[in-house]
């Protein structure tokens, strides 16, 4: 009955999706008020049928349907209550109806909130959120559905199929499985050796696979998701405004927030699958260039450049046409990204399986970027993209913006190149198929992100429209003192490396402008209103939450740069064999082995090995730590999992994995061998995260557009007319 | 309500009343222009320079096992290949964090990644290729059938010394296993 409930959702949502389309679109064109109304009921509508469908599945996982595949494939008996809820976006069909219901929501969201105000987009709005959302419900419903069930056929075996096979027999409580694996009907079991079926194929379930199991990954896809769902309403938008022929600030007005919403989400995503690889995948680092963590990164960083271009837009009414492109390419990043993901186009450790919907998405894909481009060609042949303003200085804010947007997209292409463009443009064209290494990135990425960071250091101080070399160094004089200051220290206690010292230098920079930006707004607020300090320093967030989030976000960037540089390139690493009692040292630490807590079982049924350790510097111990060794249930070898026990410190990481013991020696005397890392500064990179977050949330937040006194007195004089 | 005064106001771009006073504001425009092109060609330069340097140093060719072992011209040079693990052969020694193992050669003729994995990790006559890592945790995914992708060179003994291990299994990443009846776990 889920499985009914879920596919008749599915395939309404999509009937529904399809329909808003013609409906939102032909009801603009003719001016019929009514069916644009209808379209968007329509659009509406798709969410709460989606959120059905996929509550359906989410019933299915709990309450152990393993008649349905997809149950089967992701959960097992022994799967706790949380993981099977999480299992509905832990393989490829699961996750793509969650992907629809995000997208759903958004769409939802967007069409509730901007109805009223922005009403000559909105039928194109409706028509490009529900094409892409139409496209991905069709995926799930036609190619990958997560609500395919197993059937018996007449010869007793197993086959699949999301509706009943002719001849085909739904799985039922008189079906029965006898040691050998024969299928036998009856009503009461046939022998005292037989299982009933549906048993049967909860014994035999998969489960989710164990890197899978930790609170980065259950978090880390949603986050995702929401990033890149919420990609699409900013590009909606935009192409409403090119259809629509609005072309003012109004599509940058209405998507300001769903942009940096998404964006959010998108930082959240990167951020906890950078803590997923640290804390589950056993090597010591969090990102390493693997193709599918690029895909992630490339709409990140065209979305971050196209949230700094749209700034010129409406202060200046400039690139006009940049941001058009950067939007369609934000989306086309999001999707190109969902397709590498998913079609198998690349090997990663995080992609899904090869499958079927590769060619859909490829197609997809480039019949929206082709239409969105022709529409801009078409806007901008017509003068209709033509900026208000030609004229500006050198080292105005939008020139540096400009610089910006330029190393924004030249990292894009150089990772994009790194990533996809070699590999597939060698195969094509050179019949050979040459891939870029981490060395590649390493050589590459670099020397952009120092300008960037550079340039975040200066931009912000740079005015709209004109800057003189004399006013913008006399800006730089006090965060310049501060990051000369910061390197003196940092060299005379030990930081030697050239390359450590102009990466600081450039994110100290960067970090030390915006707190002197803020400090500096908050003392002139407080020498104009007199208020006290921290007052002042609330007043300048409530006044200005862009500006002053923005440079919450900065900072929150300059701290996540400062941990990757400390994290990168003082790194240490070694390995040892240990009896117990004896220790190793790495830099300024000492890892004692206390002995081997061996066949734990957990609460989950998986049988743990757990090191007890003791990390001690300058001979005084400072932690407890117990790296483990997870073997769950089932009997295949990836079945287990290494878990690092770390002693985390804002300064370093001691990171140490058990890697092997011998299982001969009396329990408790086992020796056991250890890899131990320690990784300088590399909290920062999730402490800086949060900063970032907390930055973004700033700049989201409503803001009043009119103080409280006067909102007060408007407020006031409409009572007393109503009362009146 | 106007700018505060914390906030940076927006100035006037040089015009040509001001510094660039007595030239034609054409002329002033064009000369902007030129400084725009001239330092967009220069990033263009650095970004190309800079993917070419990264490209020497990191692009490698993705080649099978029998390519790497019959051509002589990939001896000892860094390459990347993708081979199928034999289970049996795998050897760890956990002290010293040295792994090895054999990769076959998959045959690109069958379109199931899955199945491919399968036949050529149990056809004796596939090409195989001992594989040796060191310094290197084992990883849970290293078992029987699954895809090694290395990144290392050949040597004269016919060894492939792996700097970087990655492993995908495809027994549990392919979706549209049917359940078999037989026999419990997967």
């Amino acid at each position: 009955m889920l499985a009914e409930i879920g596919l008749v959702s599915l395939a309404l949502a999509f009937i529904a999706a399809l329909y808003a389309i013609p409906a939102s679109v032909m009801g603009a064109r003719v001016e019929r008020t009514a069916w644009v109304v209808s379209g968007r009921n329509a659009a509406l509508l798709t969410f709460p049928l989606l959120l059905i469908a996929a509550l359906a599945l989410m019933a299915a996982l709990v309450g152990e349907h393993y008649e349905i595949a997809y149950v089967w494939q992701t959960t097992n008996p022994s799967t706790p209550l949380f993981y099977r809820i999480t299992a509905l976006w832990g393989s490829q069909q699961g996750s793509l109806l969650f992907w629809c219901v995000i997208m759903g929501a958004f769409a939802a969201a967007a069409l509730a909130f901007n109805w009223r105000a922005y009403q000559r987009l909105m039928p194109y709005v409706i028509a490009y959120t529900m094409a892409t959302l139409a496209f991905f419900i069709g995926l799930t419903l036609l190619l990958e559905n997560p609500f395919a069930r197993y059937w018996v056929s007449l010869e007793g075996t197993l086959i699949t199929g999301v509706i009943q096979p002719a001849g085909a027999l739904p799985i039922a409580a008189d079906q029965w499985v006898q040691p050998d694996g024969t299928l036998v009907f009856a009503v009461n079991a046939p022998n005292a050796d037989a299982v009933p079926l549906m048993t049967r194929l909860g014994q035999t379930a998969n489960g989710l696979n164990p890197l899978l199991r930790h609170f980065g990954m259950i978090i880390h896809p949603p986050m995702l998701y929401l990033g890149f769902t919420g990609m699409v309403i900013p590009f909606a938008f935009a192409m409403a405004a090119l259809a629509s022929g609005d072309l003012s600030t109004n599509w940058i007005k209405a998507t300001r927030r769903w942009n940096l919403t998404a964006w959010l989400f998108l930082s959240l995503g990167l951020i906890l699958g950078g803590r997923w690889a640290y804390d589950v995948l056993g090597w010591g680092g969090y990102w390493g260039w693997d193709p599918v963590e690029n895909a992630a990164f490339l709409p990140w960083l065209i979305g971050t450049a196209f949230i700094h271009s749209v700034m010129i837009q409406e202060k200046r009414g400039m690139l006009k046409v940049w941001n058009m492109f950067l939007v369609i390419f934000t989306f086309s990043a999001v999707i190109f990204g969902t397709f590498a993901t998913r079609s198998g186009l690349v090997d990663s450790v995080h992609s899904f399986a090869q499958s079927a919907i590769g060619v859909p998405m490829f197609a997809f894909w480039a019949i929206m970027t082709l239409i969105s481009v022709g529409l801009i060609l078409y806007r901008w042949q017509r003068g209709d993209l033509k900026d208000e303003t030609h004229r500006t200085g050198i080292l105005s804010r939008e020139t540096l913006f400009v610089l910006n947007n330029v190393v924004f997209v030249a990292l894009t292409l150089a990772i994009f190149w790194g990533s996809f463009g070699a590999p597939i443009l060698s195969e094509l064209f050179m019949g050979t198929d040459i891939t870029l290494g981490v060395e590649y990135f390493n050589a590459v990425t670099p020397p952009l992100f120092l300008i960037l960071y550079l340039l975040m250091g200066i931009a912000p101080l740079s005015a709209w429209g004109a800057m003189s070399v004399g006013r913008l160094g006399r800006a730089l004089v006090v965060p310049a003192a501060l990051t000369v200051a910061c390197l003196v220290v940092m060299v005379i206690f030990g930081t030697r490396l050239p390359a450590a010292l102009v990466g600081y230098g450039a994110v100290l920079l960067a970090g030390f402008v915006a707190i002197y930006e803020t400090a500096r707004g908050a003392w002139a607020r407080r020498r104009a209103t007199g208020e006290a300090l921290l007052a002042a320093s609330l007043g300048i967030f409530a006044r200005n939450r862009r500006r002053y989030g923005g440079f919450i976000v900065h900072l929150g960037i300059s701290v996540i740069g400062i941990g990757v540089i400390g994290s990168t390139l003082y790194q240490q690493e070694t390995q040892r064999t240990l009896n117990v009692g004896g220790s190793l040292t790495l830099g300024d630490y000492t890892v004692r082995y206390d002995g081997l807590d061996a066949g734990q079982i957990a609460e989950d049924g998986r049988v743990m090995d757990i090191a007890n350790l003791t990390v001690l510097r300058d001979g005084a111990e400072v932690a407890q730590i117990r790296p483990r060794h997870d073997l769950f249930p089932g009997d295949g070898a990836m079945n287990s999992m290494n878990i690092a026990g770390a002693h985390s410190t804002l300064e370093t990481d001691v990171y140490v994995l058990l890697v092997g013991w011998d299982t001969d020696a009396a329990p408790g005397r086992e020796s056991a061998t250890f890899k131990v890392y320690v990784n300088p500064l590399i909290n920062l990179v999730w402490w800086g995260g949060l900063v970032l977050i907390l930055g973004t949330l700033i700049s989201v937040a409503p803001q009043d557009s009119l103080p409280s006194r006067v909102r007060a007195q408007v407020t006031g004089t409409k009572r007393a007319g109503a009362a009146a | 309500m106007a700018q505060a005064a914390w906030e940076k106001p927006v100035a006037d771009a040089p015009s040509a009343s001001g510094r660039d006073a007595g030239k034609p504001a054409a002329a002033a425009r064009r000369g902007e222009r030129l400084k725009f092109l001239i330092g967009g060609l220069l990033m263009v330069g650095a970004v190309i320079f800079l993917i070419a340097q990264g490209m020497s140093a990191g692009a490698r060719f993705f080649i099978t096992v029998e390519e790497t072992v019959s051509d002589p011209a990939y001896l000892g040079q860094s390459v990347r290949v993708s081979g199928a693990v034999i289970g049996e052969t795998i050897r760890y020694d956990a002290e010293n964090l040295i792994i090895e193992f054999e990769v076959a050669h998959v045959p690109d003729n069958i379109p199931n990644a899955g199945e491919a994995l399968h036949q050529a990790a149990n056809d004796p006559n596939a090409t195989r290729m001992r594989v040796r890592v060191e310094n290197q945790v084992k990883p849970e995914l290293l078992q029987h059938e699954a895809q090694a992708i290395m990144t290392g060179s050949l040597d004269e003994n016919g060894v492939f010394h792996a700097t970087e291990l990655n492993l995908k299994c495809p027994s549990r990443f392919i979706e549209g296993t049917v359940p078999s009846l037989g026999q419990s776990g997967t």
